[in-house]
């Protein structure tokens, strides 16, 4: 039973996984918590819906759902937080919650309220069969298409950061924004393209956690976000190994919580084990020490 | 950190106020008598709040067709609670300010019912649950004269708890069961009934598991029950987590009859869940397959307006609001004589005869039914095949 719980686990932090490397890139590059990410995540699952609905195979479906959901992200900057770069980042904290509100009941316009299943028939008939099996452990095939999915995301999200000019101007503008900018970094445009990447990998991870789990709802997000950003927070607020880091451990703590503690206790354990990390190592997992800007 | 809930607040008293302008634009104030009926319209128990709201909407019609209540028609006010303490109690404060409602239908869930209840107690507006099963609400619905304004034609949950304890063991014969709860008023109050009948039995509960609303995974709890190699899995909570709950709980490989309580007879359910649903028993106040004449007319009337089947919670409301519009009818738009009459409903002979039987409160504004056992059979609710009785 311990090594299906750890499994279950991973499979649950490599999704809280993708969806903190999109807090954590963000903050990041602007310093600001973007509180609507998880309903970039709710509205990927649900873009992936209607483009199935509309009769294209899945893989086009999410495809076109993450540049969707990325065309979204930049959006969200350019009309929300853009004209505030210079106010107060009180002022972008509360946009962000006040976007997050919007988007939610937008989507609840849109889609109605209630829950609404994966179209099962988009899906190939094996996913939900074990793939592998030890003696009392089972790994389904949906499970190795999230590890695959996940890592290979993440992989490709690395490279892009420390191998291309877009990443290392990412890195710049990390350090110092007016330094990156009189380097001749064309700022705007690297703040979009963040928020485009952490967009569309939140939205891989709202499909995926719609498939694996067979539902969606516009208030998905909300949870996940707050799990996702605690993810962030224990691996290292603007480290993107961090986030990666961060996710798997908040995923196994709170699926050995629920397994071994006590299951109402559940998500009290995953942000117990996020405190404890936080006292003890200020700045997460992976975080740089910071040292606070006047 | 993330603190959500006064905006939204904001903007469903901004979209309520909005709804109410423009009603009361229709008809003047003096021509209409109100009711509120407060329940989910929003969030992930809205599809509750539709049944409530098409069962009470088919009362309100047929009475109104037939000239109204002395002369006056009835109007429903549909308030939002979303299912959330917090939101009901916002609601509630609205309901007992607003001078033009008599009455109130509702709350949906126990939860909000409990949050709200005060707020009727104090300011004394009566009101009747339809589908609010929680024994707490027994307990807090008396002002300090002892006189109780909520009342409830749904049976509580410690009889559908003892209900179920009693099906599994002596109908279907299983001695092994793990329980799986919703960490709420409703879920605990279904599983500590549950579990003290099925001590009674001898009927051996071997794993007790929580869960919260809005979870998505459940595979750790599940994994655990199935380590306990239950033969029965009693899912005390609603259809949105139940369907998820069935779906993986076939993906860990627990593969057993499952059974709910009222909170899990939703069409959704099977939508959601798919065919990992099959074999799931629930408990209903009302069963279409084996209704009243009466019944049958309401059921066809339902069928006319909403094209979909009639559910026990749709029945009820229809039920409830019968009653509060005959307390008005014949105690007047007062609220404090309209609880009186209610209180009177007190006997079977006095009692309202509904569609979904035969409905009177006792001295906890409680009432006395019959449930019913229905399952989900490839793919269908359909009467169980052995009832209780």
């Amino acid at each position: 039973m311990f090594e299906q719980q750890l499994v279950n686990g991973f499979t649950l932090g490599l999704i809280y996984a993708l969806i903190a490397v999109g807090y954590t890139m963000v903050y990041g590059v602007i310093e600001l918590i973007n509180f609507a990410h998880g309903e970039i995540y709710m509205l990927g699952a649900f873009l992936t819906l209607s483009c199935i609905s509309m009769g294209l195979p899945l893989p086009l479906a999410v495809l076109l759902a993450m540049l969707a959901t990325a065309a979204i992200g930049v959006l969200l900057d350019v009309v929300a937080y853009r004209p505030l770069r210079e106010a107060p980042r009180l002022a972008a904290l509360i946009t962000a919650i006040g976007m997050s509100i919007f988007l939610q009941n937008l989507a609840m316009i849109i889609w109605g309220s209630r829950p609404l299943p994966f179209p099962r028939q988009a899906l190939p008939a094996f996913f939900a069969e074990p793939a592998l099996r030890f003696s009392e452990v089972t790994v389904t095939w949906m499970q190795i298409v999230i590890y695959v999915t996940a890592l290979a995301l993440m992989v490709g999200l690395n490279l892009v950061i420390t191998k291309t000019r877009t990443g290392t101007a990412m890195r710049a503008l990390a350090q110092n924004r007016t330094a990156a900018a009189l380097m001749g970094i064309n700022v705007n445009r690297v703040i979009s393209f963040t928020f485009a990447l952490g967009s569309g990998m939140g939205a891989v991870a709202g499909v995926m956690v719609s498939m694996y789990y067979n539902t969606m709802y516009p208030t998905m997000g909300y949870l996940a976000g707050v799990k996702a950003f605690a993810a962030a927070v224990l691996g290292g607020i603007g480290s993107v190994p961090g986030a990666m880091l961060g996710g798997v451990a908040l995923g196994i703590a709170e699926t050995l919580g629920a397994g071994y503690i006590s299951s109402p206790y559940r998500d009290g354990v995953a942000y117990a084990v996020m405190i404890l990390v936080i006292i003890f190592r200020p700045s997460g997992f992976l975080g740089r020490s910071m040292v606070e800007k006047a | 950190m993330r603190s959500r809930g006064i905006p939204r607040i904001l903007a469903v008293a901004a979209a309520l106020g909005l709804g109410l302008g423009l009603s009361a634009g229709s008809a003047s104030a003096a021509d209409t008598i109100k009711i509120a009926v407060p329940a989910a319209y929003t969030g992930s128990a809205a599809g509750y709040g539709e049944n409530v709201k098409a069962g009470v909407s088919v009362k309100i019609d047929e009475i109104n067709a037939a000239g109204g209540v002395n002369g006056k028609k009835i109007e429903a006010v549909y308030l939002d609670d979303q299912c959330e303490p917090r939101e009901a109690a916002t609601v509630s404060s609205s309901v007992v300010n607003d001078d033009s409602i008599v009455g109130i239908v509702g709350h949906l869930c126990s939860s909000a019912h409990l949050a709200a209840l005060p707020a009727y107690v104090r300011e004394g507006i009566p009101a009747i649950t339809p589908t609010a099963t929680s024994v707490a609400i027994s307990g807090k619905n008396k002002d300090e004269k002892g006189k109780i304004w909520s009342f409830r034609n749904v049976y509580r949950d410690d009889f559908q708890g003892t209900f179920l304890a009693d099906y599994i063991d002596k109908v279907l014969g299983l001695k092994k069961v793990a329980v799986f709860y919703e960490n709420n008023d409703y879920g605990i109050g279904l599983k500590e009934a549950f579990g003290k009948e099925a001590k009674k039995l001898g009927l051996t509960v071997v794993g007790e598991e929580a869960y919260k609303k809005g979870d998505q995974d459940f595979t750790p709890q599940l994994t655990k029950l199935k380590a306990a190699a239950p033969q029965a899995m009693f899912i005390a909570g609603y259809y949105p987590e139940g369907a998820l709950i069935a779906d993986q709980a076939k993906k860990v490989g627990l593969v057993v009859p499952k059974f709910g309580a009222d909170g899990f007879d939703n069409a959704d359910y099977i939508k959601l869940g798919g065919a990992p649903t099959d074999d799931t028993y629930l408990t209903a106040p009302f069963l279409a397959e084996i209704a009243s004449p009466d019944a049958k007319k309401f059921i066809e009337a339902f069928k006319a307006k909403f094209n979909r089947e009639v559910d026990w919670m749709s029945a009820n409301s229809y039920d409830a609001a019968g009653i509060m519009i005959e307390a008005i009818a014949k105690a007047g738009p007062d609220r404090a004589k309209i609880r009186d009459y209610l209180a009177g409903i007190d006997t079977p002979e006095k009692g309202y005869k509904g569609v979904t039987g035969v409905n009177y409160f006792n001295a906890s504004g409680d009432c006395q039914k019959p449930a019913f056992v229905k399952m989900v059979k490839d793919g269908k609710f359909v009467p169980a095949p052995k009832q209780m009785n």
